[in-house]
């Protein structure tokens, strides 16, 4: 075949191969590249979307003919949803400050039962007279000042009251609730044992690790638990109002807020700034009453007088104390109770 | 399951707010479908619906949503309708999936169950491919369509959406649109919904209720309300006077804008009077169509003409045919 055309191709009909055509390799850069092939033609080729705009699924609506379960589910679902959100995803989405600091205070309040192990496992008497059980420590693990009820349990209460109610409002997820066959009362009951679950986490369940780890450490017989056992309990009792008391107050100004911040800063402030108060005034007059307006203060002189410890105001009585704690938790609950009565599910 | 005549019966229900009234003596009956409330703000709209979900208590009178009694049977209602709430009512730092399964949750729904309803109703809503990205992260839109599937997870026989289209783009205003009519076409739902959007309660809804200060204005089926005010709209070139003169003679109710003139089309023969008019005054009329009223225009001659003393369409249909006018603005000729 002494002479080709590339009839098919219109573009190159054209160019012509003899022997006496120079090698230009044009031949080979058309076969290559198609370099002359479609440059005539001054027309694009566009893709053409076929698919239709806002209608990629088909749409059916499934009916559902479950039935639903009664209020305690209800209830139980909202409790669930605060308490396994610090464990796991896909509930109250808590913030990791606050997880690792609950792991922190957690690993913390197990100090003594540590230093009692450790007493138990070399075998020394010093030791474990300064960290056991015993009527002083039981009342410090849950009411010492320093550093439980300054740096642990205020804190944690603060972090976990927060964006309680607050967030609600603030996202109108109160909405979602109040939309729902779900009564105020619930709401706000679930909420608050909720808060006071986490908190009873570290604060009550360290203390019995606390107690049964020093039975089983030390050995102790039934003699010595039926001694120590209203002790404990005097110091769960003293925790559980402890825990009464902080959540009481952290919720009642979560409810007046629409942030996570003010609740959180105001209930330390009130634990810590009256506590404060009290002390100044104390130095400064000699007057001790004011530790009434002290959340802790009062918390502490109820604890002593339960556990039998040397109390702290021993020149008033202990149930001064008492209604100093029933009358705040009263105004906070009324606070937190009026509050979230007056929450909307049409707007906020 | 249908235990009751009306999805909502209200009679003479009253709600003060101290000596503010924000219902007066309403007497309802929506039934099955989709109804639309309409109302300005401060119609009373909001303390409607709260009464109707049984969270507040009305002052006087009797109430029924779905046969239970708003007095007493709050959890009741709350528990077989689905509520969707004009704002934002999410958790934004939760997933879209965990959300809506806790809203079912919140109903008495098995953990198990509400989690796969709760990809059933995403799926639904355009969202199955974005159920496990947090809300915070999601537009206007989608944050509406997960709204709307927190609320119909339990398939509650009636859905009532708060502004369901408010704030949504046009994509996003159609499709929410489709699939409330899809609700109601489809799943055999009743749907009512609360919108200043006439046009989305036009398509959505064959019912509509309106409220203005705290009365019911009108109540009925859309179209009977519209058909009150069907006018035949007609283009005039020369003597425009007086043919609208020589109409009026004849005794056809006629309102004029410039050149263009709308006649009450409450006879078969109205257009043939018209063309008598006009070949007899020598105009041309170079259009001539049937005019039909949209819900804007029936909201505004309800609320600027009619007042709250209209009750129900037959009532509307009935009152005076002055009543029924509607000024042109005085910037086009009209009078007042």
């Amino acid at each position: 075949m002494d002479e080709q055309t590339t009839s098919e191709n219109p573009a190159s009909a054209d160019v012509s191969f003899t022997e006496s055509t120079p090698v230009t390799g044009q031949g080979r850069m058309d076969a290559a590249w198609g370099s002359r092939d479609g440059d005539e033609a001054a027309t694009a080729q566009v893709a053409t979307n076929s698919a239709s705009v806002g209608y990629v699924f088909e749409q059916v609506y499934r009916p559902w003919n479950g039935s639903l379960n009664p209020r305690w589910m209800r209830n139980w679902a909202i409790l669930r949803h605060h308490v396994l959100g610090i464990f796991r995803k896909g509930h109250r989405p808590w913030g990791w400050p606050t997880k690792l600091f609950m792991v922190l205070v957690f690993i913390a309040s197990l100090g003594d039962v540590a230093l009692t192990l450790l007493s138990s496992l070399i075998g020394s008497p010093e030791l474990h007279a300064m960290w056991g059980v015993n009527r002083d420590n039981l009342y410090g693990h849950v009411l010492g000042f320093f550093p439980r009820n300054v740096l642990y349990y205020p804190i944690l209460a603060a972090l976990l009251v927060g964006g309680m109610i607050s967030e609600d409002r603030n996202h109108g997820t109160s909405a979602l609730y109040f939309s729902r066959p779900i009564s105020r009362f619930d709401y706000l009951m679930m909420k608050y044992i909720s808060v006071a679950m986490i908190q009873a986490f570290v604060v009550l369940f360290t203390l019995m690790i606390y107690y049964f780890v020093e039975i089983l450490a030390m050995g102790r017989g039934w003699a010595w638990i039926i001694d120590t056992f209203p002790l404990f309990l005097a110091a769960f009792i003293g925790g559980v109002m402890l825990i009464i008391t902080y959540t009481s107050i952290g919720l009642g100004l979560s409810s007046v807020s629409r942030g996570k911040f003010f609740p959180g800063i105001g209930l330390v402030a009130i634990v810590l700034g009256t506590k404060t108060l009290a002390i100044l005034v104390s130095n400064l007059f000699e007057r001790d009453i004011m530790y009434l307006l002290s959340p802790y203060d009062c918390l502490a002189h109820v604890g002593q007088a339960l556990i039998g410890t040397q109390t702290t105001y021993d020149q008033y009585s202990w149930t001064w104390s008492f209604a100093s704690i029933v009358l705040m938790n009263a105004f906070f609950l009324y606070i937190m109770s009026s509050r979230v009565a007056t929450m909307e599910v049409t707007r906020e | 399951m249908s235990d009751y005549e009306y999805l909502i019966h209200t009679t003479d229900l009253c709600k003060s707010y101290g000596p503010h009234m924000a219902l007066e003596n309403l007497n309802l009956k929506v039934k099955k479908g989709a109804t639309g409330l309409l109302g300005p703000n401060g119609a009373g709209k909001s303390t409607f619906l709260k009464t109707m979900l049984g969270l507040i208590q009305a002052t006087s009178g009797e109430g029924q949503v779905l046969g239970h009694d708003i007095r007493t049977e709050g959890p009741a209602i709350r528990s077989r309708i689905g509520y969707m709430p004009e704002y934002d009512a999410l958790n934004p730092e939760m997933e879209a999936i965990y959300q809506v399964k806790y809203s079912g949750e919140l109903l008495g729904m098995n953990p198990t169950v509400a989690m796969s309803r709760a990809h059933e109703v995403l799926q639904y809503v355009g969202l199955g491919e974005q159920r496990y990205r947090e809300i915070g992260g999601f537009s206007t839109g989608m944050k509406q369509a997960t709204k709307l599937a927190c609320s119909i997870i339990h398939d509650p026989e009636l859905i009532i959406a708060d502004e369901p289209s408010n704030g949504l783009d046009s994509v996003a205003r159609e499709f929410m649109i489709n699939t409330m009519q899809n609700m109601v076409n489809a799943g055999d739902r009743s749907v009512m919904m609360a919108s200043h959007l006439m046009d989305d309660v036009e398509r959505v809804c064959e019912n509509m209720v309106l409220l203005h200060k705290g009365k019911l204005a009108a109540q009925g089926k859309i179209a009977d309300l519209k058909d009150i005010d069907r006018e035949i709209e007609i283009h005039v070139w020369g003597n425009a006077s007086k043919l609208e003169e020589k109409m009026l003679s004849i005794g056809l109710v006629v309102r004029r804008e410039g050149r263009i003139m709308r006649i009450l089309h409450e006879s078969e023969d109205v257009t043939t009077k018209i063309l008598a008019c006009a070949a007899e005054v020598g105009s041309q009329i170079r259009r001539m169509h049937e005019y039909e009223a949209s819900l804007e225009d029936l909201f505004i001659v309800i609320m600027e003409n009619l007042g709250y003393e209209i009750k129900t369409s037959e009532d509307l249909l009935r009152s005076p045919v002055h009543a029924r006018q509607v000024d042109a603005p005085g910037y086009m000729g009209g009078g007042s």
